[in-house]
Parts: C-alpha cells; structure tokens; sequence
C-alpha cells in the first residue's frame, strides 16, 4: 500500500474525529439540560425528558441519520451531509450521556448534602461545590466511554453522504483491489485515535475533585 | 429547549411524510441557477461512470457533468451516497438530478424522468480469468452470481435465471465494487453487470477478470435521473437539451472513447424500456 492511499485514510480520520468531537461537545450541552429535566420535580418536564431519551435510545443510529436526512426537507428543513451526520451522533449520543448524568447526579451521597445544608450553603453552592464535582467524577468514565463509541459510530454517518474514514476505506479497497491492506490500516487508525482518547481520559481523571481515592 | 423542539421536529416530519410536498422553489432550473450550482446525487461505487481513483473522484459521469455545467453556466456540487439511499434523498430534495446512471426501466419511468441515454446497460458476466467452467452466459445456471443491491442488472439477472435449468445463486451487494473483490477473492463465481462496467473492470484488472461475452436479455441503456413534477420540469428540459448539444457536437462519443474504449450509438430519448 503506497504512501499516498495512508495518507487519504489519515485525511478521512481527521473528518472522524471532527465530527465526533463536536458531536460529543453538543451532545454533552443537550444532556446536562435533559438530565436537569429528568432530575425536576416538574412532571412534565421529566416526561420530555424521557421521551427524548426513550426514542434516541430505542432507535438505531443509522435508522435516525437517514430519518434526519431524508425526513426533515418535508417540513422544509433541508439540512447538509454533515450537518445531518452530527444532529445524528449529538442527539443519540445525548440521550445515553443524560442517562450518565442522571446516575452520577443521583449517586451524591444524601449525607454531604444534608450537611452542606447544615452549614449552610445555598443551593447554588451546594451544587457547584458538592454535587457538580461528585457527579461529574462518577460519571467521567462513561463520558470517556461514550466518547470512543461515538467515534466507532461516526462510521455510520457515510449513509448520509459524509466521506468519513470507514466510507474512504471502501472506495479505496474498491479501486485498488486491496481489502486486507486497507481496512487493516484504518482499523489500526481507529485505534491510535482510541487509543489517544482512553489515554487523555485517564488524564484528565486523574486530576479531576471530587471524590478521592 | 433545542433538543426538545427537535424532537417535536421529527415527530412532525413523521406525521407529514407521505403527505408532504416538497419544499423546493417553484422553479428548480431558476433556483439551481440563482445558486450557481447544481447539486448531483451520486455512488462512489461504479465505475468507469463514477469511482473514486485514488482519493479523487472520476469517471465519465465527473467529466460529463462539467460539460453539462458549462452549458448551463454553473458549478456541480457532488453528493456520494450509497446506491439505495440514493432515490430516496432525491425525493427529499437533497439535490437536484442523480448521476448514477440507472438502466432505464418501465418502473423507474413511472416514478423518474430520465435524460437522454449516455450508454448501453445490456447486461453480461464478469468472471476470474482462467475460470472455464464459465464460457457463455448459460453457463452461471446454479452457480454463485454478484449483482448489486436494488439495481436493475438484479432484475435482469433473476429474469435470465428463470429461464435456466437450474436457479443462479443470486449475491445481492451494497455497492459493485464489493462483488468485484468478492469474484477476485473466488467467493463467487462471476458479477452480472451491465457491460461497458465490467469491460472497463476487465481493463483495469487484466490478468484477474475476463468478460463473458455475449452480453444476455434485453437491450437496455443508462441514463441520468431527475424528478417527474412541473417544479422540476424547466431543469430537467435545460440538461436534456444540454447534453443533446453535447451528444451532436461530438463531445459525448468522445467521454464515451475515453472511458469504455469505444463510443455507442444511443437513441436520443428511451420512451419505451424492453423491461
């Protein structure tokens, strides 16, 4: 395998990892809103919240990127390839990472709260000083988790037009007739890039407050 | 709430799907030209019509269309998709004409408008070279045959296998490309395709696959397809009368030279398909 076909895997990797990343990032924006919704005392609110996680939760990814794709231009959105690829990944990728949060919220001990309570922290302290930083410690992990499944999934987004590492992989594996070459590169990319991200996680844990060891 | 509202969205859109109508401009040619670009639905996946050679996509089809951008005065954005997604994104509007090129068929005129003809599609046999159990097209009767994924070489292919003694083993694949590494890989024994594609297989590949000759069934040919409705009819009149220009000055038979080794004569319209 020549230079050259490495080097369009590696320009197809940097497209996996932008619309993974992103999609990770507005993903983690929409589940801290759902979780703080499925966490309300509002029924209502908790009701939507299940809703949407029930639905991107239920429903294959690959199902919901061409619902995106070629569901929205009948009500007259008519979004692009890559925007249609990272709606898919943020909103699946939201739904499970809610769950996540949810979990890490409710698994602050009752006992530090009350006591935070007792000295009297007001609820906004409370929640920056002991939940948010317990919480995110617990839930810190997953999010390194989901984080690499979303890159493996990026994989699904070729349906939809985006030219991704696993989509470059297949044309070039159909023009050079050489599967094993190729696929076995991009399968070594992927996992550098996991790789990476299970490193800087463990990182970045590292040096996160909360909970000691 | 976005995550919400975007909810309520595809909820709706499923609701409305069916019902809706689209939600292009009225005139399609005067919005493709008020962008200045032309927006074309292709596979990656078919070559010599559109394959990608080394990171760049070429084929007939690349070269064809920037003729047809030329005479229309603007540029052509392309869209790769997989092959069955690619009927349903021209639905949605995701651009404006597919590439492809399909085989024109009476069920695909019901629904499409095609363009006139830019190559025969008569279906023939792709085999290993050296392989002669093989030597004309009977001789696939209970053998293992790829053919791709809701194609129209599919349909002819199933036709000819009633009328052999015994039933091919019909492989139905995402994309040719797969079939073709498959037969390479000696997984199957030969793809049904139409034959400008697997001669220029054959070409690229000599010494792997060898072309079963004759090709087999009907007559058929290839065509660009766009939409049927008025919103799309003035663009749809706009390239057809681009690539007539195209096909009478000459430009046509030579893209054909260029990629199938030999120009063919094709009808300027297919009004009436053979299947």
């Amino acid at each position: 395998m020549s230079i050259k076909l490495f080097e369009l895997l590696l320009q197809a990797a940097i497209y996996t990892v932008t619309i993974s990343v992103v999609s990770i990032l507005i993903g983690f924006a929409i589940a801290i809103i759902v979780s703080a919704m499925l966490l309300s005392r509002q029924r209502l609110f908790a009701l939507q919240a299940r809703i949407f996680i029930s639905f991107f939760r239920g429903v294959p990814l690959l199902v919901q990127l061409l619902l995106i794709y070629n569901l929205l231009p009948a009500i007259g959105i008519n979004v692009p390839s890559i925007v249609a690829a990272i709606i898919g990944l943020s909103l699946c990728t939201a739904a499970y990472q809610a769950e996540n949060l949810r979990g890490g919220f409710s698994s602050v001990p009752a006992g530090l709260v009350e006591s935070a309570e007792m000295v009297g922290m007001t609820p906004v302290q409370i929640f920056r000083r002991i939940k948010a930083p317990i919480a995110l410690r617990l839930t810190f992990p997953a999010l390194v988790n989901e984080a690499i499944l979303i890159l493996k999934a990026s994989s699904l987004v070729s349906v939809v037009g985006v030219i991704e590492l696993t989509r470059m992989a297949q044309d070039l594996a159909g023009s050079t007739f050489l599967p094993l070459e190729i696929f076995a590169s991009a399968g070594l990319i992927y996992l550098v890039i996991n790789w990476i991200v299970a490193l800087a996680g463990g990182l970045i844990e590292r040096s996160l407050p909360g909970v000691p060891r | 709430m976005k995550a919400h509202s975007l909810l309520k969205g595809l909820v709706g859109a499923a609701f409305l799907f069916g019902t809706a109508v689209s939600a292009h401009a009225a005139d399609t040619l005067a919005a493709v030209k008020a962008a200045g670009t032309l927006k074309v639905g292709t596979e990656t996946a078919f070559a010599p019509f559109d394959y990608i050679d080394a990171g760049e996509h070429t084929g007939l089809n690349v070269d064809l269309f920037a003729e047809i951008g030329k005479e229309l005065g603007v540029k052509i954005e392309w869209v790769a998709l997989p092959w069955d997604g690619v009927f349903p994104a021209l639905e949605a509007g995701k651009f404006d004409v597919v590439a492809g090129p399909a085989t024109i068929t009476k069920k695909r005129l019901e629904r499409y408008r095609f363009t006139p003809p830019i190559a025969e599609a008569t279906i023939a046999i792709l085999k290993k070279a050296g392989d002669t159990t093989i030597s004309k097209p009977e001789d696939i009767a209970g053998k293992k045959i790829g053919v791709g994924k809701a194609t129209a070489q599919l349909d002819q292919l199933k036709e000819f296998s009633e009328t052999l003694p015994t039933k091919v083993d019909v492989r139905e694949y995402p994309a040719f490309t797969e079939s073709y590494a498959d037969l390479a890989a000696g997984r199957i024994a030969g793809v049904a395709n139409s034959l400008p594609n697997i001669a220029f297989v054959a070409s690229q590949r000599k010494g792997t696959f060898e072309v079963v000759l004759p090709p087999f069934g009907k007559k058929s040919y290839f065509g660009f397809i766009g939409l049927k409705d008025a919103d799309h009819a003035p663009l749809m009149d706009a390239i057809d009368a681009a690539m007539l220009k195209i096909k009478a000055d000459g430009r046509m038979a030579e893209l054909q030279k260029k990629w199938f080794g030999a120009s063919f004569d094709t009808p300027d319209a297919v009004k009436d398909p053979a299947f």
